[in-house]
């Protein structure tokens, strides 16, 4: 579905993704780990377009999108959500979500002072479509929550408010960055379930970035590493986790070199 | 619509009939306000409306959008021009063709509706009973040649940030009226002479300008209501949040401007023809200046509280005129004591609202102490011959104005309103926001403390 | 802010040698061009010859001198508190009249004398503070002594330019101060947008309070002074007309750019001020006063304004209303701090004195020629239209300094 070839992105002289190649296939679960800095976010901003790649292609269900401006990227089908939250914060749950459904309107700005009734449809549909992605979360973004700013909301409801909104401009794919950040255990345990409801329930395709190694653990059909700028390993969560390469880049060199003790504790993280 | 603040099923009736009942109301006041005979009062409700007009589209930009254009003033100039060219009646037209002091050019001064509708064949549209029809037509004809501006002032906005911007907006309003008086525009603007002679009838007429201001807040209030609204408000909160969710950017940030341009336009032709003269002094930033303390004392983003402030605006430029006559010192003094008395007040509440302590601060109390003390004795005339000096109060309305303006930016910047709108829901008290029971139950957490002091439990996911 | 041009090209190593000549090759291209005008205008005319030539570049490096002044004091509160201090010009205006009063209505009576004597001791006072090898008590004192000299000096003597300028400096300083205090600080942390409201809001206020307070009319400027005299010299054989003005003006404009520029590079103030424009919360945490910092910028900003507010009446003889007189320099002047690149000392200056060049010597390259009616009527334009062009294709100005944020 989403094919990265060789990319490189550099800025001034950082070099932030040098020959990165990654493909993700329908229906996937692929996570991106890495330490800090390793240009995760990087990767995300060249797939949705706020970044362009200085060399290398991007393609999207055999469609080349690198260097396409966000907003028609979303129109594509790649959807994302921010590390540090971008909600429209004065704006209530409902119009954040209902935003993200706008570029689908087929009608121009004078039907929506008219009413016209292929804009009262449209409308119709879009409030529909937004209450159903909210739902994914159970009451919890419903009934009196639609009216409120999201700015009164908890830090988890406006995480989740951001993947409905992600959810609801109608992509396929979906680019999820620390879902679970500032989330606690069930916080954490619940969000896992729905990210794999969002795959089998919604039939998303999913790539996220995420710390929290319980939940990569849990919910990764592939995971992705990332140092650097280059990806250094690729395969099952236990494929990877178990690497030397992986082990340095999180440890570093002189915690490897002790061998088996740092290998378990790799595979117990 | 789902969400919506609503009375429920027969809600949707019930705010039509309140709708329509207030519309009733509205055409009453101005039957009242037209058959009082007072002319002043009947131009003082068009000046409101025309205003209005303007401050209302200003509205889409600055506090929809959240970009600020400082260059409101340009586009009511294109708008006013135009509208007040195209209607300069025949006799007019011939009294310039041969005067000294023009610089109309003779295809200027052919671009007439009149004419034009006779060219069309359509001799009944050029008779003075349906000078109202062609009036319409100029005016949209300029509110459109303002919209092709907006256009050209849109696409700055693409790559400029906010304030790199505002500035730009304004050099374009400065540049426009530098430009119309320049031989490059004279043969269209008459330069600095302008042209007189544009019929009045309309911009005094309150009727005309209501109709106008109905249809510009119709349309606004549904455009902000509906999903382009909505993607304007989110590029003003976020607009890199906004791209990223499918929005494009450029083109409703452009759109918004063409928008409020062309009412603008409209705006400005109405202003020239409650003038009856269209003239380059009538198009000064002053204008910008009085729509901007307009939308922040109102309300920012709200087409209500827009339409507030331009009230206040009008009032104080209409009957502001005592405050800038000629007293003797003595009185300004008294003047003076009072405002800082006022002031002294006015802190003292702002600081017990904000639960600031001491609320009667030293400068506070000195304050209101020197004020009350200062007009005590000026107007028990201690002072009246010392300062019997006369003295006029030049600019003190736009003093008063600024004043109230930059205490609004400092104490509540979002204005009177803030970004909301009226809603018939607030009349009525038992409908307002009152916590629903699912409301209750997902925040009961909150208020276990509340009972004998005990630790709430955390209840899992339900926060 | 930055007295230094930002270093230009890639961090990954210098850009070719061709890249790094094309600007200096596109002025000297320029200035061939502008050569070969003049040659061309002077077979045309035998009036445009070297001493028209001369007299208007004179002039040009006049006002662009003035620009530059007022330029410097908005670049700096950009630089500061990325402000864009629309009562700038304002302050200017209020600069003009003070002197102007300075020197046409003294001497004041007492109670006047010893007030307008308090707030210039005041302004002197912070200025000295800049100066920390003087030490607190030197400091206290100058002030002190310039306060009662200040004070006799109004009540008894008719002021010359030369005391009114420097009284009027102070005078305006401590304004420039004042309304940062009532104006900007609270709004310290606000949106942009909302404190550019507000420096609209001041300049209108202290347009009509200049109104109310100093004129509502053309005043002549005109005090006693050897610069206002006539100075003629010769250019190629024909005289140039101008006045002494043509000599004092950059003299003092550079005086005031060389003690600027040392005072912001080599003081503990100066240092402050450059580390809160780069990050004003690390600053903070370093122990910088930002209020004070900022306070200061004003302060200095202001002062220049002043004087060149009176080299400007001193130049043209009158000074406009206060609703008019301080909106187009201003607005001029803001152009050119963004055309040089605002935040950049070095760039106001070079943007205000390439407007000085464009309003006057672009003008005498395209006088009034047969059928053609010059370009003098659009003078007043210029200066938008290049700002407008810089900013849609070099934003960052002919010195820049990226001032875009991180996204």
């Amino acid at each position: 579905m989403l094919r990265i070839e060789s990319i490189n992105k550099a800025f001034g002289g950082l070099q932030a993704i040098t020959q990165l190649s990654l493909e993700v296939n329908e229906g996937e679960i692929v996570s991106v780990i890495g330490p800090n800095g390793a240009g995760k976010t990087t990767l995300f901003n060249l797939i949705t377009g706020v970044y362009r790649p200085d060399s290398g292609r991007i393609l999207f269900e055999g469609r080349q999108i690198s260097g396409l401006k966000p907003n028609r990227i979303v129109d594509i089908g790649i959807a994302r959500t921010f590390q540090n939250l971008r909600l429209f914060n004065n704006l209530t749950v409902l119009q954040n979500v209902l935003i993200a459904q706008h570029h689908r309107l087929r009608t121009f700005w004078p039907a929506s002072v008219l009413r016209t009734p292929g804009y009262l449809r449209q409308e119709r549909r879009m409030h529909e479509v937004a209450l159903e992605k909210l739902a994914f979360f159970g009451p919890r973004l419903m009934s009196f929550r639609l009216e409120q700013p999201v700015e009164v909301l908890s830090y988890a409801n406006r995480r989740r408010t951001e993947m409905a909104r992600a959810m609801a401009t109608g992509a396929r794919l979906l680019l999820l960055d620390e879902p679970s950040a500032g989330m606690n255990p069930s916080e954490t345990a619940e969000i896992t379930d729905i990210i794999r409801r969002m795959r089998d329930e919604g039939g998303y395709t999913i790539m996220l970035v995420e710390h929290k190694m319980n939940l990569v653990k849990d919910i990764s059909d592939r995971v992705v590493v990332l140092d650097y700028g280059r990806k250094i390993a690729e395969g099952s969560y236990e494929d990877v986790v178990s690497e030397p390469a992986v082990i340095e880049a999180y440890l570093g060199k002189r915690a490897t070199a002790e061998g088996a003790q740092i290998a378990e504790l790799g595979a117990e993280l | 619509m789902v969400g919506a603040p609503s009375f429920g099923p027969r809600g949707v009736m019930l705010r039509r009939l309140l709708n329509a009942a207030a519309a009733v109301a509205l055409v009453v006041v101005l039957f009242l306000v037209q058959s009082s005979g007072s002319v002043k009062l009947g131009q003082v409700f068009a000046l409101f409306a025309i205003w209005g007009i303007a401050t209302v589209s200003l509205n889409l930009i600055n506090g929809v959008t959240g970009i600020l254009s400082l260059g409101h003033h340009g586009f009511m100039l294109i708008g006013g021009y135009v509208t007040g060219l195209l209607m300069l009646p025949e006799a007019a037209r011939q009294n310039l063709q041969f005067s000294a002091r023009n610089s109309l050019s003779d295809f200027a001064l052919g671009l007439s509706v009149e004419r034009w509708m006779e060219g069309l064949g359509l001799d009944f549209l050029a008779t003075p009973e349906t000078l109202g029809v062609r009036f319409v037509v100029a005016l949209v004809l300029g509110g459109l040649l303002a919209a092709a501006f907006g256009l050209v002032v849109g696409f700055p906005s693409l790559r400029l940030r906010g304030d790199y911007l505002a500035v730009v907006t304004f050099a374009f309003g400065e540049v426009i009226r530098l430009l119309a008086s320049t031989p490059l525009l004279a043969s269209y603007t008459n330069g600095a002479l302008g042209f007189a002679g544009v019929p009045s009838g309309f911009g005094k007429s309150v009727w005309w300008t209501f109709g106008a201001l109905a249809i510009t807040v119709f349309v606004l209030a549904r455009l902000k209501k509906g999903s382009y609204g909505r993607v304007l408000q989110g590029i003003r909160e976020d607009e890199v949040a906004a791209e990223a969710m499918g929005v494009n950017v450029a083109y409703h940030k452009v759109l918004a401007f063409v928008i409020s341009a062309f009412f603008a336009g409209v705006a400005g032709g109405l202003w020239v023809s409650w003038v009856g003269t269209a003239r380059l002094d009538l198009f000064l930033f002053t204008l910008t200046f009085y729509f901007l303390v307009a939308i922040s004392v109102g309300g920012t983003g709200s087409i209500t509280g827009a339409l507030i402030g331009t009230a206040l605006v009008v009032w104080v430029r209409q009957y502001g005129d005592p405050l800038e006559q000629a007293y003797p010192l003595s009185t300004w003094l008294a003047a003076a004591g009072v405002v800082l008395f006022v002031a002294g007040v006015l802190g003292w509440l702002y600081r017990r609202g904000r639960r600031m302590r001491p609320a009667a601060h030293p400068l506070v109390i000195g304050a209101a102490a020197v004020g009350a003390l200062a007009a005590l004795l000026a107007w028990a005339g201690v002072f009246d011959a010392a300062l019997a000096a006369r003295w006029q109060g030049f600019g003190m309305r736009a003093i008063a104005l600024s004043v109230l303006l930059v205490a609004i930016m400092i104490f509540k910047p979002a204005g009177i309103m803030g970004r909301r709108e009226f809603e018939w829901t607030w009349l009525l008290r038992d409908k307002r926001d009152v916590p629903s029971d699912e409301e209750r139950a997902q925040d009961a957490w909150l208020r276990v403390g509340e009972r004998a002091g005990t630790a709430a439990e955390p209840r899992g996911v339900e926060e | 802010m930055s007295v230094h041009a930002a270093p230009r090209g890639s961090s990954t190593g210098r850009p070719g040698a061709l890249r790094r000549a094309a600007p200096w090759l596109g002025l000297a291209a320029l200035l061939g061009l502008v050569v070969w005008r003049m040659y061309y205008l002077h077979g045309v005319n035998e009036n445009f010859n070297a001493a028209f030539f001369a007299g208007a570049a004179v002039r040009s490096v006049q006002l662009g001198s003035l620009y530059a002044l007022i330029a410097l004091g908005y670049t700096m509160v950009y630089g500061i508190i990325r402000l864009i201090n629309f009562a700038h010009g304002e302050v200017f205006m209020v600069g003009a009249f003070a002197a102007y009063f300075l020197f046409s209505a003294t001497p004041f009576a007492w109670p006047v004398a010893v007030v307008v004597a308090a707030v210039v001791a005041y302004g002197f006072l912070r200025f000295l503070g800049f100066f920390r090898v003087l030490g607190r008590p030197v400091v206290l004192g100058a002030a002190a002594v310039c306060f009662v000299a200040v004070a006799v000096a109004l009540a008894s003597v008719r002021f010359g330019w030369l005391g009114a300028m420097v009284a009027s400096m102070f005078l305006t300083g401590v304004l420039g101060m004042a309304i940062d205090r009532v104006a900007y600080k609270p709004l310290r942390g606000a949106p942009r947008n909302s404190m550019l409201i507000t420096a609209i809001a001041v300049s209108f206020f202290l347009q009509n309070f200049g109104l109310l307070a100093f004129s509502n009319r053309q005043t002549p400027f005109r005090p006693p002074s050897f610069f206002t005299g006539q100075l003629t010299f010769q250019v190629g054989g024909e005289t140039v007309f101008a006045t002494w003005m043509i000599v004092l003006v950059p003299v003092v404009t550079l005086a005031l750019v060389v003690v600027l520029t040392s005072l912001v590079t080599r003081t503990r103030l100066g240092r402050a001020m450059r580390a809160t424009s780069q990050d004003a919360e690390t600053a903070r945490m370093m122990g910088v006063d930002v209020d004070r910092v900022i306070a200061s910028t004003f302060l200095l900003g202001s002062i220049l304004a002043a004087a060149a507010a009176v080299m400007w009446g001193m130049s043209f003889g009158s000074i406009n209303q206060p609703a008019i007189f301080g909106i187009l320099p201003g607005i001029k002047a803001f152009a050119a701090a963004v055309i040089g690149g605002i935040g950049s000392l070095p760039g106001a200056v070079i943007g205000g004195v390439l407007l000085g060049f464009l309003e006057n010597f672009l003008t005498a390259l395209f006088p009034r020629v047969g059928s053609f009616t010059g370009i003098t009527e659009y003078k007043d334009t210029f200066a938008f239209l290049a700002m407008i062009l810089i900013l849609l294709l070099r934003p960052s100005g002919i010195v820049g300094e990226d001032l875009s944020e991180k996204v």
